[in-house]
């Protein structure tokens, strides 16, 4: 135990670690990262024969996530933990001296000399402090004299930066770990106007931390409304929804219109809206007379299709058996632009492009329908367009370990900038009398930030109090 | 040109005529070349501050955006700092023969690159922006104080080395090397503040307060650099040369941190100084 106390307590082994974290994460950002079957990764690894099994091996292309770096980051925070805790048992043992060194008596000095100078038998004691302060304050060093005794005691709390800091860059690693276990992200599509529960059901796509329960959480998010152009002033804010979030009983909680830099916090959560698409909302009757009076197509804009969109994910109607009764699938034509693209707006004359087929495959309807228009299916039914919007696309974050990773940054922060201005420094001197004659009784702890040394304290101070020249007096 | 331009160049000439001026001062030890040399450097202020003044009202922000912008800004920084630095102490102006090329180098890079009008976006439309670039500059203008303090070191170090002379206005060797430790320092937490700054901005605005994001890693890289240099000092007890080597090795792997990374990386940050993407791979 004692062993690996001292070992993760090491210097050495504190500055390898930080080298090969750093090194780690130079490499990283030369190799493409994602899964291994990402393209890019792929490619990379293909073209680069040894070197790419190599890398690949190691799990270099999820630099962040492998066991070696993972591995290496653990035993640093162990690492950074003892350090602590060796700088706190210092920080304790330093302020003890300052609180003591700022009582201290004549007396107390006399017993704890760290330095004697001998006094010039023409100086008074008091021209002897007097002549001490001006030389101490003239290299740097403030000083206070009470009840015979000079003093320039740093605050109790100046040794304190160090640990802190060091402190805090634990608590910052803990909450970030703890972040990766009990965080969920992900994406939801809402169409203006509509909630949906905050369940991972209602997620596009959902990451979630292991420890992160969707037991307690009972609200539900809102788009309230949608500005595609939104301007502030001069600054053009693109898409911009109004997004609410709602609690267990549909009370508004929080609501806010979400565009860069412009977020909405609810808690633990946060909603960001990246994106936006459109919304083609249909009416079906079948020709057995079963009737869908409103259905909402996704239709998420892209350059690449025809048209300017594609269907978010298609629609798909079962039975309670689970068989497949319909697929629907919808996009809108955009209107297209002069340079070949497509304008990313509800065309001047919205329509959709409906693709509708049974659970056989039979095309039942592939057209384009105008808002308010209807269409007959083949073998029977309709198929109605009632109206083309917007959704929003939201990027949800519920991590509650954010607001400790802020304060362990800010803690951080000012542990460093203690610990570099902050002086800590003791020094307290008195004149004693004993068998040796007059001399000025000094202590001295010159731990951090003093603008000086022992040995030019020691050298003017025996300047000063020295015998005087000749013509010169007190 | 237009009036901003020009100016710019008009600052450009005062810096490169001053890095001249030391080198001959610094060289030829001409202690009064090496005056003038700073008065010139500390005069290329004056329109340097004109030209972001006028562009700083035409657009309606500051040097945050584009090369151009960033390394202006970096530059401005520097120079404020180095003459701050050599009013407060005269006996500092000489390490104006190390930090001159490196402010002569940036602003030319600058006045050769696209000085084209960069809108602040929605997305960049942030105070964070105001005080992460702040703190990015300063942390760099200290870093390349410590850079300058270093070589001179360096040069002076060795026994009967024509520099001992040369650089004889400066202090004393263990207080050029103190100077340049709290230089480290104060880049240690500026650079420090820098990082947590941007990782406030970056959970506001794309909800994750670190990505691994390629300026991401290398700020952090950059950090862990100074973080080795400060335990060398103080708990391994380095001194000297080596400790000085260090320095001079680290601050051009920051700089390239601030503007070689979006430029060569595909990364998020690459708008905001106009890089290419995915030239890596």
């Amino acid at each position: 135990m004692k062993f690996l106390r001292r070992t993760l307590g090491s210097p050495v082994l504190a500055l390898v670690l930080i080298i090969l974290v750093g090194a780690w994460s130079m490499l990283a950002t030369i190799v493409p990262q994602g899964h291994a079957d990402a393209p890019e990764v792929e490619s990379w690894v293909a073209a680069n024969g040894v070197l790419g099994s190599i890398t690949s091996a190691v799990g270099l292309h999820e630099a962040f996530g492998a066991p070696p770096f993972i591995a290496v980051s653990i035993v640093l925070m162990l690492s950074t933990a003892v350090c602590s805790w060796d700088r706190t048992r210092v920080a304790v043992k330093r302020g003890r001296a300052l609180r003591a060194g700022a009582r201290i008596t004549p007396e107390d000095l006399a017993r704890t000399t760290d330095l004697a100078v001998p006094i010039d038998p023409a100086l008074s004691d008091a021209d002897a402090l007097a002549r001490t302060t001006s030389r101490l304050e003239a290299i740097g060093i403030k000083v206070r004299t009470e009840g015979g005794v000079i003093r320039a005691v740093s605050p109790w709390w100046s040794v304190w930066g160090s640990p802190v800091f060091h402190w805090a860059l634990v608590l910052l690693a803990l909450a970030a770990f703890s972040g990766v276990l009990f965080r969920a992200e992900g994406n939801m599509v809402i169409p203006v106007g509509e909630s949906k529960p905050d369940v991972p059901e209602s997620y596009l796509v959902v990451e979630t931390g292991r420890l992160h329960s969707w037991d307690g959480v009972e609200r539900s998010i809102r788009v309230e409304d949608f500005d595609p152009a939104m301007k502030k002033g001069d600054l053009e804010l693109g898409a911009v929804p109004t997004v609410s979030v709602l609690d267990g009983d549909g009370e508004v909680i929080a609501t806010e219109d979400v565009y860069p830099n412009n977020k909405l916090h609810a808690g633990s959560l946060s909603i960001n809206a990246p994106t936006c698409g459109l919304t083609a909302t249909i009416a079906l009757e079948t020709a057995g007379g079963d009737s869908l009076p409103q259905v909402v197509q996704l239709v998420a804009f892209s350059q690449e299709a025809s048209g300017g969109t594609e269907p978010l994910q298609p629609l798909v109607a079962s039975n309670n058996a689970g068989q497949v009764l319909l697929r629907l699938m919808a996009t809108v034509p955009l209107d297209p632009r002069g340079d070949g693209t497509y304008g990313e707006w509800i065309p001047k004359d919205p329509a959709a492009h409906i693709v509708l087929e049974d659970g056989a495959g039979t095309i039942l309807f592939d057209g384009i329908v105008r808002t308010g228009e209807s269409a007959p299916l083949n073998g029977g039914g309709s198929v109605e367009l009632l109206d083309v919007g917007w959704y929003a696309h939201l990027a949800l974050v519920d991590d509650p370990s954010i607001p400790v990773v802020y304060a362990a940054m800010v803690l951080a922060l000012l542990g460093l900038t203690m610990s570099l201005a902050s002086r800590q420094q003791l020094i307290a001197a008195a004149v004693k009398t004993d068998d040796d004659g007059r001399s000025l009784a000094v202590m001295m702890r010159l731990w951090r930030n003093v603008p000086t040394d022992r040995a030019e304290i020691e050298q003017v101070l025996t300047e000063a109090l020295g015998r005087l020249p000749e013509g010169e007096n007190a | 040109m237009t009036l901003e331009i020009t100016l710019m160049w008009i600052t450009l000439g005062f810096y490169f005529v001053s890095t001249l001026m030391f080198v001959v001062g610094v060289i030829f030890t001409r202690e009064k070349t090496t005056r003038q040399a700073f008065y010139v450097a500390a005069a290329g202020l004056v329109p340097q501050l004109a030209a972001v003044a006028v562009r700083w009202v035409r657009l309606g922000h500051g040097p945050y955006v584009g090369y151009y912008e960033v390394a202006n800004a970096l530059t401005l920084f520097t120079m404020v700092l180095f003459v701050a630095a050599a009013l407060r102490n005269t006996r500092l102006a000489s390490i104006g023969v190390a930090v001159m090329p490196v402010s002569v180098l940036l602003l030319g890079g600058a006045m050769l690159s696209d000085k084209a009008d960069i809108p602040i976006t929605a997305s960049l439309a942030s105070y964070w922006l105001v005080i992460h670039v702040i703190f990015a500059n300063m942390a760099f203008a200290a870093f390349v104080a410590s850079f300058g303090l270093s070589i001179a070191y360096v040069l002076r170090n060795k026994q009967g080395s024509v520099w001992v002379d040369r650089l004889k206005a400066l202090p004393d060797q263990l207080r050029v090397e103190d100077l340049s430790v709290r230089f480290v320092l104060a880049g240690f937490l500026l650079w420090g503040m820098m990082i947590v700054s941007g990782a406030i901005w970056a959970e506001e605005s794309w909800g994750r307060y670190w990505s691994w994001d390629p300026i991401e890693t290398w700020s952090l890289i950059v950090w862990l650099i100074y973080a080795v240099f400060l335990h060398l000092r103080y708990t391994m007890r380095w001194k000297g040369t080596r400790l000085a080597w260090f320095s001079i090795v680290s601050m051009p792997i920051a700089l390239f941190c601030l503007i070689g990374i979006p430029t060569v990386y595909n990364t998020i940050h690459a708008g905001y100084i106009g890089g290419m993407e995915g030239q890596l791979w």
